[in-house]
Order: C-alpha cells, then sequence, then structure tokens
C-alpha cells in the first residue's frame, strides 16, 4: 500500500485532474437522459418546436462536450497509469541491476518475469481507480438528489436496487473468471505442448515420431475442447443471468414508475428519464465494483514489487557463513595498491602476480567454488597480497578482479554491445580481443558484423562461438587479475591451440587464472596447479607434472572426446 | 534466412468461407437464436413506448401492470434465448479452434526441417504460440461478441425503420462519421498495437535477463549499462503507449460525439411527423431509447473490430504455415544394403554461395569414419546431406544402392540417426521421451536402454519411467537430456549414426560422462562422426580432412601421418603438447 502511495505521490496534479475529469464525466453520463426527457416532456408532448429545437441542440452539445470530457478522462488516466509503469520498471531495473551475484539465489527468474511482466500493470491499474472512483460515489450522488426530486420512493428503490443488484452480479463474474481461469491453463499447457513440438522438431526429424506427436496433441486439443464445452456450458448461464437480473430490475422501476404516471405522480417525461437514469447509474456502481476487485490485486502485486524491492545486494556473500576475522574499516580499504599474490588457504593455491597459473581441478564443483573464492563472491579466508579479501570494498574486488564463469551471462543487443558494453572502444581494440579469442570468423559470418543484432544467451550462435564471445568480451575488460573457468571446452583442437598461444600473448604480465583441464590451455601456462580433494597436490610446469603426477596424467587425458581410447592408449597419444 | 509464407487476403477469406461451410449448421443455429434474442431484448423499449401512448390515453393500472409484466417476460426470454445462442456458439468455436490448432501442429509437424531452419524457429515458435491463441481468441470471443453486437445494432435500427422509415434514415445520422473515423483507425490500429506489445515485451525481458544475467551483471560492472539499455527500453514503452493514444484520442472523440447526432435527429424528426400525426409520441419515444441502447453494442462491435483485424492477420500467418510443400514421401521404401555413397555432392544454402563443393565419399557399413577440419569448413553440412535433411544441389547421396531423399522419410530416421548438440526434452513422462523412438518398446526395453547409456538416475526418479518431465515439471540437466537422447537411439536402433559434435555444448565433466554413455551406442553400428578432438580422429578406421567444401585428406590416421599433409600438422600440434611444448 506504501509502494502505491508513493506513485501516487510522484504524480499529485495529475491524479487530481484525472479525479477531477472522471468525476465530471461521469455525472455528464446522467445528462443526456435528462435532455431527453425534456425534449419529450417540453417539446414533443407539449408540441413546442422552439423548446424542442433548444432541448435537441443541448443533446448535441452535451453529447460533444461528454465526448471531450470522456477523451481527456481517458487520457489522464493513461498517463497516470503509464507514468505508475514506468516508474516501477525504473526502480525494478535499477534494483536488479545493482542487487549483483546473490539475486538468482534469492529470486527466481520466472519471478521477475511475472512482476515485471503483469504485476507492474496491475499495480498501476489500482492508480486509475483514483479518477473514476471519486467521480462514481459523485455521479452516484447527483443521481440519487435528481430521483429523489422525482420522487423519495422511486430513489430509495432505485439507489438501493442497483448496488444490490451490482452486488448479486459481481460474485457471478468471479465465478466466469475462475471457470475461465482453469481453461486458460489447460489452453495455456496445450499452447506449451506445440511450443515444445516446435522447439523439439530437429529431434523429432532425427529419429522420428511425428505421428505419435500429432496424436497425442490431438488428444490434448480434444481434451481442451471437452473443457471449453463444460465452460461454455457454464458461463452461457452466468452470462444470461448478468443480463437478465438488471433486466428484470429495471422492470420493476418501469412498473412502478409506471403506476405511478397513472396516478399523476410523475410526469411521462419523469418516467423516461429514471429510465434512463437507472441504465446510466450501472456505469457508477459497476466501477464501484470492478475497483474494489482491481485495488486487491494491485494490492497482492504492489507487495511483490516492494518485496523484491527490498532484497538487498550481500556485501560479504555466501549464505550461511558469517565473516569472522577482522571486522573491515570502510575508510581503509586495505586494498594492495598494486598487482599481488592471491592466495587461497582453503585449498593452499597461490595465484602469483602478472603470471599466468593454470589450475587443473578432479571435481568441476570444486573449481567452480575456487573460483568464488578468489572472485569473493562467499566469505572466505582469501588473502589478496596478504590482505584478507573479504576486507576489501566489494567495488574495488569488482573492478580489479574479474571471474569470467565459462556460462557468464550474454545480454540481447549488437555483438560490439556484447563485447564492451560499457566503453567507446575502438574497433582495433575490440578486433585484438576477437583476434585473442579466435573469434574473427564469428564477426565475418555475421551479416552485419559487429553490428549484427544477437538475442539473449545468443542462442543463435554455437556453443563454442558462444564460449569464444565470452572471452573476448573478459579479455575486452582488462582486468588486474582475471579468472577464466573453462573457456575453451566447447572449441575444436585447432581453434584451442590458437587461443592458448593468443590468450597467453593477450595477458602478457598481467595475472591471470586459467580453471580447465585441456592439455593445450595447461601446456602454454606458467604453472600448473593441481587441485584433487580440495587441496592443491602439486604444482609445476605442465610437462613436469604428466612426468610426475600420474592423477594429473590421467585428468588431462579425460578431456578427449572420444571414450573408446583406453587410458594407456591416451597416455600414449599425449606423450 | 527465408521466412514462413504467409497467406494472402484471398486465401484466408477462402479458408474462411471453408470453415463456416463445414459448420454450417452450428453457424446457422446460432444467428438464429441470436436474433431471436435480440429481437426479444428490443421489446422492453417498445413496450415502455406502448406504456407511455397508453398513460397518455389515460390507462388503468391494470393495463400498465399487464405491460411490465411483458417487459419482465421479454427480459426472461431473451436472457434464455441468448444462453442458448451463446452455448452454441461457443460449441462452435471451441470445435473450430480445435480443428485448427491440431491442423497447424500436424502441419508443422509434416515440415520439411531445413524449411524450419532457414526460416528461424522463433518465426513458427511465435507462430505456434502468440498466433494460434489469437486465432482461438478471436473465434471464441471477438468473433461472437462481432456477431451478438452486429445482430442487435441490424435490428434495433430495423426497428426505428419499422416505426417509422423517417425515423429510421435520421438514426444513420451519425454513421457516416464513425465509418470514416473507424477506417482511419483500423488502418492504422494493428502496427501500432504491435509495436506497443513488441516494446512492452522487450521492457519485461531486458527486466528478466538483468535478473538472470545478475552474477554477470555483478562480475563485469555492468549496471550502469544495464540501467542505460533499461531506460531505453522504457522509453520505447511510453513513446509507444503515446501513440496508440493518440489514435485513440482521434477515435473515441469522433466516435463519442456522434452517438448523440441520431438521438437528436430523431428527436427532431419525431417532432415534425408528431405535429403532422404521422406517429405517436410513444414511437418516437421508443425510437429514442433504441438509438440510446444500440450505443453498447456499437462501442462493443468497434473496440473488437481492431482485435478481429489482429486475428485475420494470424489468421493468414497460420495458414502460410500450411502453404509449405510437406516433407515429400519417398519413393523407395527400402534400399539394398547399408552402403553410404556421396558423388560429385554440391550444395548451397538457399542460392548462397557452394559451401560443399563436389564431395566424394563411401562408407562401408561398420566403418567408423572421423570427419575433422576448421570450423566452417562444411562439416555439419555433409552431416546434414548424409542423413537426408537436406538433399544436394547436384551429385548424389545413396544408401544401398538408393539416394537417401528418396526413402521414405520414417525409414530414413528409423536407419541413420543424427546426433547433434541440441538436444530437447519434450514434456510428458520419461517414458513418452522414448517411446516416439520406437513405439514397440516396453518398459523393460526401455530401462535397458537407459541403463545402457548411463542413465540410471531414472531409478531415483519419483515415478520411474512415468515422471513427468520437460518444460514446466522436472528439468533435467544437460548430461541428462542428452543421455536420455542416446537411449532413444539405443531403442530406434539406427544401423548408421552421424555425430554432429555431440558433446561440444555441454561442460567439459558433463561432456565426459556423456561420451562414456555414447560408447554404449556406438558398438556395432557405422558411425561417421565430425570430430572435436582429435583422439577421436585417431581412434577411427579412417579419417576425412574437410577444408573449404572439399575432402582434401581421406584414409587412416597413420596413413594421413605419414603422407604429411595438413592432418599432420595439426596431429603434430595437439600430440607434441607433452614433449616438446614451447615455453
Amino acid at each position: 500500500m506504501r509502494y502505491l502511495w508513493w506513485l501516487v505521490r510522484r504524480q499529485p496534479w495529475r491524479v487530481l485532474r484525472g479525479s477531477l475529469i472522471g468525476t465530471a464525466w461521469m455525472v455528464g453520463l446522467s445528462v443526456r437522459p435528462y435532455l431527453i426527457y425534456r425534449a419529450v416532456d417540453d417539446g414533443l408532448r407539449a408540441r413546442d418546436t422552439r423548446a424542442l429545437a433548444l432541448w435537441v441542440v443541448a443533446i448535441i452539445v452535451a453529447g460533444v462536450g461528454l465526448s471531450y470530457l470522456g477523451i481527456m478522462r481517458h487520457r489522464t488516466m493513461t498517463f497516470i497509469r503509464e507514468d505508475a509503469k514506468a516508474r516501477s520498471a525504473e526502480v525494478l531495473l535499477r534494483h536488479l541491476s545493482r542487487i549483483g551475484a546473490v539475486l538468482p539465489r534469492r529470486v527466481g527468474a520466472g519471478e521477475v518475469s511475472t512482476i515485471g511482466g503483469s504485476d507492474i500493470d496491475w499495480a498501476a491499474q489500482v492508480l486509475t481507480l483514483t479518477g473514476p472512483g471519486v467521480g462514481a460515489v459523485v455521479a452516484y450522488g447527483i443521481i440519487a438528489v435528481v430521483l429523489w426530486s422525482i420522487s423519495p420512493l422511486l430513489a430509495l428503490c432505485v439507489l438501493l436496487g442497483v448496488p444490490a443488484v451490482g452486488l448479486v452480479v459481481g460474485p457471478l463474474l468471479r465465478r466466469l473468471e475462475r471457470a475461465e481461469s482453469v481453461y486458460r491453463k489447460q489452453q495455456g499447457a496445450l499452447t506449451a505442448r506445440s511450443g515444445d513440438i516446435v522447439a523439439g522438431l530437429r529431434v523429432l526429424a532425427g529419429v522420428g515420431g511425428r505421428d505419435l506427436f500429432a496424436r497425442r496433441y490431438a488428444a490434448r486439443s480434444q481434451e481442451l475442447r471437452a473443457e471449453g464445452y463444460r465452460v461454455g456450458a457454464v458461463n452461457s448461464w452466468i452470462d444470461a443471468a448478468t443480463v437478465a437480473i438488471p433486466g428484470l430490475f429495471l422492470a420493476a422501476v418501469v412498473w412502478l414508475t409506471a403506476r405511478m404516471a397513472v396516478t399523476g405522480e410523475v410526469t411521462i417525461g419523469e418516467l423516461v428519464a429514471v429510465y434512463g437514469y437507472v441504465a446510466t447509474l450501472i456505469v457508477p456502481v459497476w466501477f464501484l465494483l470492478e475497483g474494489s476487485h482491481q485495488l486487491i490485486r494491485g494490492r497482492v502485486a504492489a507487495r511483490r514489487i516492494a518485496d523484491l524491492l527490498n532484497v538487498t545486494s550481500d556485501d560479504v556473500g555466501g549464505p550461511g557463513r558469517r565473516w569472522s576475522g577482522p571486522v573491515p574499516d570502510p575508510r581503509r580499504p586495505g586494498a594492495p595498491a598494486g598487482p599481488a599474490d592471491l592466495h587461497d588457504p582453503l585449498t593452499g593455491l597461490t595465484v602469483r602476480a602478472g603470471r599466468l597459473t593454470g589450475v587443473a581441478a578432479d571435481d568441476p564443483a570444486e573449481a567452480l567454488a575456487l573460483a568464488d573464492r578468489l572472485g569473493r563472491y562467499v566469505v572466505s579466508d582469501t588473502t589478496w597480497g596478504g590482505v584478507p579479501l573479504t576486507g576489501v570494498a566489494l567495488d574495488e574486488v569488482r573492478a580489479r578482479i574479474m571471474v569470467a564463469d565459462h556460462d557468464s551471462y550474454l545480454f540481447a543487443g549488437t555483438l560490439r554491445d556484447m563485447l564492451r558494453p560499457l566503453a567507446d572502444d575502438d574497433d582495433g581494440r575490440i578486433g585484438a580481443a576477437l583476434r585473442a579469442a579466435s573469434a574473427e570468423d564469428i564477426v565475418d559470418a555475421l551479416p552485419a558484423g559487429l553490428d549484427t543484432p544477437i538475442d539473449a544467451r545468443a542462442r543463435t550462435l554455437s556453443g563454442g562461438q558462444r564460449q569464444r564471445v565470452r572471452l573476448a568480451r573478459a579479455l575486452l575488460a582488462e582486468p588486474e587479475v582475471l579468472i577464466l573457468v573453462d573457456p575453451t571446452s566447447a572449441v575444436d583442437a585447432h581453434t584451442e591451440a590458437r587461443i592458448a598461444d593468443r590468450l597467453r600473448a593477450a595477458r602478457a604480465g598481467r595475472t591471470t587464472v586459467v580453471i580447465a583441464t585441456s592439455p593445450l590451455l595447461l601446456g602454454r601456462v606458467d604453472l600448473v596447479a593441481h587441485l584433487r580433494g580440495g587441496r592443491i597436490t602439486a604444482t609445476g610446469s605442465h610437462t613436469d607434472l604428466l612426468d610426475s603426477d600420474a592423477d594429473y596424467r590421467h585428468l588431462v587425458a579425460r578431456g578427449s572426446d572420444d571414450p573408446d581410447i583406453e587410458a594407456a592408449d591416451t597416455e600414449e597419444a599425449y606423450r | 534466412m527465408s521466412r514462413l509464407p504467409v497467406a494472402d487476403r484471398r486465401t484466408v477469406r477462402r479458408a474462411l468461407r471453408e470453415m463456416i461451410g463445414r459448420h454450417r449448421r452450428a453457424v446457422g443455429i446460432v444467428l438464429a437464436l441470436h436474433s431471436a434474442a435480440a429481437v426479444a431484448g428490443l421489446a422492453p423499449p417498445w413496450l415502455l413506448g406502448t406504456i407511455v401512448d397508453r398513460v397518455t390515453a389515460g390507462a388503468t393500472v391494470a393495463t400498465v401492470d399487464r405491460l411490465a409484466l411483458a417487459i419482465a417476460g421479454c427480459v426472461v426470454v431473451s436472457a434464455l434465448l441468448s444462453r442458448y445462442a451463446q452455448y452454441a456458439g461457443h460449441r462452435f468455436g471451441e470445435r473450430a479452434v480445435a480443428e485448427l490448432r491440431e491442423e497447424f501442429v500436424s502441419r508443422t509437424l509434416g515440415l520439411p526441417v531445413s524449411v524450419v531452419e532457414r526460416a528461424g524457429s522463433g518465426d513458427l515458435a511465435t507462430r505456434s504460440s502468440v498466433d494460434v491463441a489469437t486465432v482461438g481468441t478471436t473465434v471464441r470471443d471477438v468473433v461472437p461478441t462481432i456477431v451478438i453486437a452486429g445482430v442487435q445494432l441490424t435490428l434495433l435500427f430495423g426497428a426505428v425503420f419499422l416505426l417509422h422509415p423517417l425515423l429510421g434514415l435520421a438514426a444513420l445520422a451519425g454513421l457516416p462519421s464513425i465509418v470514416s473515423v473507424t477506417r482511419w483507425y483500423l488502418r492504422r490500429a494493428s502496427s501500432a498495437y504491435l509495436t506497443e506489445g513488441a516494446a512492452a515485451a522487450e521492457l519485461t525481458e531486458t527486466l528478466t535477463t538483468t535478473a538472470e544475467g545478475a552474477r554477470t551483471v555483478e562480475a563485469l560492472r555492468l549496471t550502469d549499462d544495464r540501467i542505460r539499455h533499461g531506460t531505453g527500453r522504457i522509453t520505447q514503452v511510453w513513446r509507444a503507449r503515446r501513440a496508440t493514444l493518440a489514435l485513440r484520442t482521434v477515435f473515441f472523440s469522433v466516435v463519442e460525439a456522434s452517438y448523440p447526432l441520431p438521438v437528436a435527429l430523431v428527436l427532431l424528426v419525431g417532432g415534425y411527423l408528431l405535429s403532422r400525426d404521422m406517429v405517436t409520441l410513444g414511437a418516437v419515444v421508443a425510437a429514442a431509447l433504441y438509438l440510446q441502447q444500440a450505443i453498447d453494442p456499437l462501442d462493443r462491435l468497434l473496440q473488437w473490430t481492431e482485435q478481429a483485424q489482429r486475428g485475420f492477420a494470424s489468421y493468414a500467418r497460420v495458414l502460410g504455415v500450411g502453404m509449405v510443400p510437406a516433407e515429400p514421401p519417398g519413393r523407395a521404401a527400402t534400399s539394398r544394403g547399408e552402403r553410404l555413397v556421396v558423388r560429385g555432392a554440391r550444395f548451397s544454402y538457399s542460392n548462397g554461395p557452394d559451401v560443399l563443393h563436389g564431395i566424394d565419399l563411401e562408407v562401408q557399413p561398420g566403418e567408423r569414419l572421423a570427419v575433422v577440419g576448421p570450423s566452417g569448413a562444411g562439416k555439419s553440412t555433409l552431416a546434414r546431406l548424409l542423413a537426408g535433411i537436406d538433399a544436394p544441389r547436384q551429385g548424389v547421396v545413396s544408401i544401398g544402392g538408393c539416394p537417401i531423399t528418396d526413402l521414405d522419410p520414417a525409414e530414413r530416421r528409423r536407419r541413420i540417426a543424427l546426433v547433434t548438440q541440441e538436444h530437447h526434452v519434450f514434456i510428458g513422462s520419461v517414458r513418452d521421451n522414448l517411446s516416439f523412438a520406437a513405439p514397440d518398446a516396453s518398459d523393460e526395453q526401455m530401462r535397458a536402454a537407459l541403463v545402457t547409456v548411463g542413465a540410471d538416475w531414472y531409478a531415483a526418479l519419483p515415478d520411474g519411467l512415468g515422471t513427468a518431465i520437460g518444460d514446466g515439471a522436472r528439468q533435467l540437466g544437460a548430461a541428462e537430456a542428452q543421455q536420455l537422447a542416446l537411449a532413444r537411439l539405443v531403442l530406434a536402433d539406427p544401423h548408421t549414426l552421424i555425430l554432429d559434435e555431440a558433446t561440444a555444448a555441454l561442460d567439459p565433466s558433463t561432456a565426459r560422462r556423456t561420451e562414456r554413455a555414447l560408447a554404449a551406442v556406438l558398438a556395432g553400428r557405422t558411425v561417421i562422426a565430425i570430430a572435436h578432438r582429435l583422439n577421436t580422429a585417431h581412434d577411427a578406421d579412417r579419417v576425412a580432412v574437410l577444408a573449404d567444401g572439399r575432402i582434401t585428406e581421406i584414409g587412416s590416421h597413420d596413413d594421413l601421418v605419414a603422407a604429411d599433409g595438413a592432418y599432420a600438422d595439426l596431429w603434430r600440434s595437439w600430440h607434441t603438447q607433452a614433449d616438446e611444448r614451447p615455453r
């Protein structure tokens, strides 16, 4: 609710204007029945041509005025709603962009998509109630006064009757919505199935089974049709009731008024007017009923938005573990001034400044955990130039140490945006990074080169192409320390060999860690560390380790993709 | 990329006529019921007019009671009729939509895979979700609304004409402006709303991807960039919404301002006629009320026209899928033998330059051939020709002497399987995911196949083979999905396997597990492997080196190393990593 109120306070004048116009419009709706009644009574019945002409002109003028009010109301409400949506989207965007790595642990992407797709709209919808909501109440009051002047008895009947009808019909409509939602859900599942078939079309083309899928889909489709029949049977009754109940009420009012007309209590014109008023009154009453429903949904939506906004980024990282060492002093971050060694006491790994270090891990999970510690995505005792890494301002860590995950995200945009989103780099530097990642052919193959738009996750590129784009991006960022996780697992041997050489040149003199098991990469690094069972069990050059460490030999041999080769065979191949 | 076709207006109209023709009876009943309901709905204003007349003439309370009762009766009758009309319409809609989507899916399944790939699967995915749904909503909800509104309007205006032809003419006063502004609006609305929808979807996607890539945003310090990007999207949405609002502003104001015109004119004309005693006061009142009553259906009609137009456009795209010629059925049902032969095969994608320049290749049954070469050499294209997915532009690919594209597609897929990096878990049970490759396989065989490929995880699933997997249910990891695909191959039992970098997209440890599973499948089959790592080549019976769309070298590993060509160079660079590594 506070969130909704905040959205209102951002645009007070617009909301006020909306209320005024909304009220005027709603009141204006009852003007036409009044004018028609005057035209009938004063003009037609009295056979007074002048009066008739006057009232007819009034009807046209009022119509134009009403249409003006109506459109201004619509415009103002649209602006209020859009302002609220844009504002919500913006705060969400800013927040999501800042939270960082903890976000996926706290909130599912599906939830964000629901919030971004519909909750923002629902919350904004509530704001449009401000205008018509006030207007509905005022219009209701005015019609009440007018009716009272015709006949207090009629006024009472109508004023109580219309909301009563609303209260009866409202829940019916709600039921209709529920029945529909079951159907829609089933329909969504069926749509998902056809999408599934489209997505798997290539698999089906490879192995067959199309007929079976067509039959399965048709069976589901028939089930949905049957459900549709059921829903239709219920819905059509509800629909009929929602028309019949107000219709019967109207008939009752007409009957009452007509009897009064017979006895002369009301005039013929008033009889016609009452008929019109009852019809008009339905609009504000609907608004109020619909509004209360929207308010409920809007509040739920606003709460979900607020919850997401309350997810805070977590400076020290990991779940369930707390930094127990010295509390970092924010005024003295204590980061090493220049390149310094990174040390991870848990595994015993030391990353020498300015060198290219390879880490070969038996267990990929351990490798990922190591990267998380070195990049400070979790709390650990890792030190940087002797200083606890956890004590350094996070901003500085991010600016100087970069972990490039092998599945790091590729955002939609042109390839240029993807590679270097922040800088105004010239194509020369981009070209150099692409060369280092052996990714020039990707650019050449794209219709518009660097300016070709690519969708999120670069799904149109192959696995190997994506990996090389990621590598080029990491190289372009030129961090002081670069930690690459499996940077070449999806590229062919030829390309991998090229990357291994060029990577070395591109990162010359800068601290780089390559976590991989490929002999081509490990063969090109300054120093290899073998991570086994959570500890660094051996360090040395690739050749030294091949000679001295049988486990290491075995590990890098497994990097092959032909399982038929016996271990001995492979070892031989590697030697 | 050549896009999938879209049906032209004539085709769409013909398809609509055919659809109505198929359901002639249902459509007739629906129209008749709605008309009857609308007629009953017209009675109350007319009865009110009668009351006015009678009361003016000095009627008794009893007359008024009778007339009021008649109004109530008409309301009930109208409601009942419209209920049945609506139900009949609803059933018709459901049937028509079911037919339409089933037709669409069966057409989609019949599409040659090469067509889908060239068009990009995104286009087809949009058609299967957005367009089929749009047409569904249109047929189910929009068309009935429009039909009802149309019937009501016809009858309302007809009733005014019946009261007096001159009143009827007066009632048409608002139409010219409404019709012209509607035409103006419709010409612009669809594209404006599509732009608006696309902009909104992009904004949602920006928010979602920012959340998905949160770790990357932090790691690469992309915060400002994401904000800038998203703000741009927000501005776009705002602009698109303003554009549609401008359209509505013109449309609604003209329409709304037109509504009082007929009422005003009817009153004026009525006054004139009344002064000559050509109509009664009641008739004029009834006419005015009818016109007041016409506003609601007119509003509905106008509001839904735009949606109907969009439905029409979607229908054109849905029908377009049916215009792609289906995969031709094979001419020869079987072939003699399993020897794969490629002769002088050339290939180009959609009239582009040739990717393969005359490939000659023979693969003996049971042989293992590795295809190596730099990326872009045409390895995957060759794999597709061998699997019969594409036909060569020139030359022939044959199996057992029979051109591979002449084989019946189902038969071909049973014999030759192509395994790529892509894998897909279908929505359904584990059993569903296996059975389509071999419909006759028993549960026992399925379990055995799963065990063969090392997918022992299936045993831990809550419902075993019956466990629901895929989108919206239990998600399988990449390795599990690939194992499932391999188990499918074990069941399908093709004699020839073409592996196109089957494990390249997996992370290294997953790839290793998958490769072990793959070994179980390869035994005893002809295998053509597009090699990712050179040891595959080392282990194969023969190696073909592909460069720039030509086979430059072919022979056993040892022969090629001895020949000292490009392959030998590549091999040495890999092979010598260990002992003479440059520092």
